[in-house]
């Protein structure tokens, strides 16, 4: 095709990739002459939120995988039309805008909240509150996971864990011996799509937890107050760029992960 | 040991209505694909429900649908070995075979025999990708015989390898069944293996057992029309019943010794259908100056199809008869020269006459 039409064709795909690494490398290269992104970068509110972001991520994306493991195990050998239906809602959250899941997480959660008025008089206050900010990022985050370890199960052949039962093994032994590691690279790469999901997490988390520095105030939070204050582009560089350098990281881990020599190979 | 299988199952919309059982002996459960054969061994297995009736596996009750018993398949004891997937992807063979039993001092030993009657030594590190098709059945053989096993159940174990292959693991398998004295039901659509293989045969179809006898009574007396054409009957043809004798096409043919008995329902007149197979029509010359031999008619050759060790004819009757598909083998085939002339006498013996219910 190439010989055919030559390469000028090769110029607008050499544009449009250029549109994605152009902004990329602006952010080191002002990071090299701009004097206060060092100097930022050096700073305590940079890593308070830093490390928010992982803990939060991390802590989400653990519950992601311990609930929504069995939920995509059991959706994906039901064969009922409610659990079709289920199925097929699953990526519901994943098309709502962030903002909107916000909204929705208030109404339930919130002081005013369905759930969240009844767990006032408890005491236990969730909006506004480190807590509130996992379950943001599970709500946002948390169907990555469920539909990436779902079409894990659903790929990985039930007649496995019937020729398991007639051996003798329990459901548990089947599932832990058999049946999880036939799916195990499906549940890392949804880990790994949840948890960079869960780092980037901005709109929910702004209106269902608010962007109180050392609770509730995560990177994307950090980048986006840095920007509206005196210390404008460069806090914000500085955050931006370890959070390009962690998205570095995960890709790479993605590809390990998805590139691992499978059961059948 | 003995399995009793008495029961009615559905999947979807699906039913299924078996009535089974098997000593120590090999049941092949034969049919077309859709009519319940591999339902029937989930079900035996316990990885589908039973709607109604027992199951009995070497004198233990498996499933009592009316008491509510139906045992999990963890406590079954059956040996359970399918096509596709045979063996688990991501453990070795030692693994595949050991898994669940990797304490039990017993498992270890008879993994060791097991080894040796079914030729898998020294391939206990290897994974399943690095095995050849006959290993992995032959591993999964092993897995499912080196726990305490009563019935040994097997879904088209041998449909996937080659010709050669498949013709090996017959005969293993025939000498297996003699050494294990297990009962041993083997699902197949192949009519070949059926035959090579079953000491009874349980014909199904659409969820029903159409005739479940002993091999040969299968093949020679089938109980229905479709019996018949399952077990590749080619010539099923409608007849009438004549003075003891059945008229088919204006030609009345002799019945075998014993027949009459089995007719005895049926009134002077009645309809019923009458079938051969293709390799028990005899083909002979045509002598002109003598009368016609009982059973026989003069028909032209109109077809002739090669398949190298034997031949189908197709012959169209001159009169009275049957249009008929006769197989040659292709030594008689040369011997009496059928290439060389159209005009044979065909020879329907009396023995080789299938007597049906009209269909």
């Amino acid at each position: 095709m190439s010989a055919a039409l030559g390469r000028g064709w090769l110029l607008a795909p050499a544009l449009f990739a250029l549109f994605f690494l152009l902004p990329i490398a602006g952010l080191g290269l002002r990071a090299l002459t701009d004097g206060d992104v060092a100097s930022e970068l050096r700073s305590s509110d940079t890593w308070r939120a830093l490390r928010l972001s992982l803990a939060t991520a991390s802590l989400a994306t653990a519950l992601a995988v311990l609930l929504g493991t069995p939920l995509a195990y059991a959706l994906a050998r039901s064969t009922g039309r409610g659990a079709r239906l289920a199925a097929g809602l699953i990526d519901l959250p994943i098309v709502l805008p962030p903002a909107a899941a916000g909204i929705a997480l208030l109404t339930v959660f919130g002081r005013r909240g369905y759930l969240g008025e009844p767990l006032e008089e408890l005491g236990v206050s969730l909006s506004f509150t480190t807590a509130a900010v996992v379950l943001a990022q599970l709500f946002v985050a948390g169907p990555y996971f469920v539909r990436a370890a779902y079409a894990g199960f659903r790929a990985a052949d039930p007649r496995f864990e019937g020729v398991a039962y007639t051996l003798g093994l329990s459901r548990w032994r089947t599932f832990r011996s058999v049946t999880l590691p036939l799916v195990w690279p499906a549940l890392a790469a949804g880990a790994v799509l949840c948890w960079a999901r869960a780092l980037g997490e901005l709109g929910a988390t702004l209106l269902f937890a608010g962007s109180l520095p050392g609770s509730t105030q995560t990177a994307p939070l950090a980048i986006l107050g840095a920007f509206e204050s005196s210390a404008g582009l460069a806090g914000a560089v500085s955050i931006s760029l370890v959070l390009v350098a962690l998205a570095l990281v995960v890709m790479l881990a993605l590809h390990r992960v998805t590139a691992a020599p499978g059961p059948y190979r | 040991m003995t399995l009793r299988a008495a029961f009615e199952a559905r999947v979807g919309d699906f039913a299924l209505a078996v009535d089974i059982s098997a000593d120590d002996e090999l049941v092949v459960l034969y049919g077309p694909s859709g009519s319940g054969k591999t339902v029937t061994l989930r079900a035996i297995a316990g990885l589908l429900p039973v709607a109604s009736g027992r199951i009995e596996i070497g004198g233990r009750v498996v499933v009592d649908a009316g008491a509510g018993v139906q045992l999990p398949p963890q406590r079954r004891r059956v040996g359970y070995v399918v096509q596709e997937p045979a063996l688990f992807p991501h453990l070795n063979v030692r693994r595949n075979v050991l898994v669940g039993v990797e304490r039990s001092a017993a498992a270890h030993t008879r993994y060791q025999q097991l080894r040796a009657i079914l030729h898998i030594e020294g391939l206990d590190e290897r994974r399943p990708h690095q095995l050849s098709g006959g290993q992995q059945q032959r591993v999964a053989l092993a897995r499912a015989l080196v726990r305490p096993t009563e019935a040994l159940l097997l879904d088209e174990p041998f449909s996937a390898l080659d010709e050669a292959l498949r013709e090996e693991l017959r005969a293993e398998l025939l000498r297996l069944r003699r050494e294990l004295g297990l009962p041993i039901l083997f699902v197949t659509h192949d009519l070949r293996e059926a035959h090579l293989l079953g000491d009874r045969i349980a014909v199904l179809d659409e969820g029903r057992v159409l005739q479940f006898d002993r091999r040969d009574e299968v093949f020679r007396h089938p109980r229905s029309r479709r019996v018949a054409e399952l077990t590749g009957v080619r010539n099923i043809v409608a007849g009438r019943l004549e003075a003891g004798r059945v008229v088919v096409r204006g030609l009345a043919l002799t019945l075998p010794a014993g027949a009459p008995a089995a007719l005895q329902p049926l009134g002077e007149g009645s309809a019923l259908d009458v079938g051969i197979r293709a390799e028990r029509c005899i083909l002979r010359r045509l002598d002109p100056d003598a009368p016609l031999p009982p059973n026989c008619f003069v028909a032209l050759v109109v077809e002739d199809l090669a398949f190298g060790n034997a031949h189908l004819l197709r012959l169209a009757p001159e009169g009275a008869g049957p249009a008929v598909l006769v197989e040659v083998a292709s030594r008689p085939y040369e011997v009496l020269g059928v290439a060389s002339q159209p005009r044979w006498v065909v020879e329907l013996p009396p023995g080789d006459l299938q007597l049906m219910p009209a269909g």
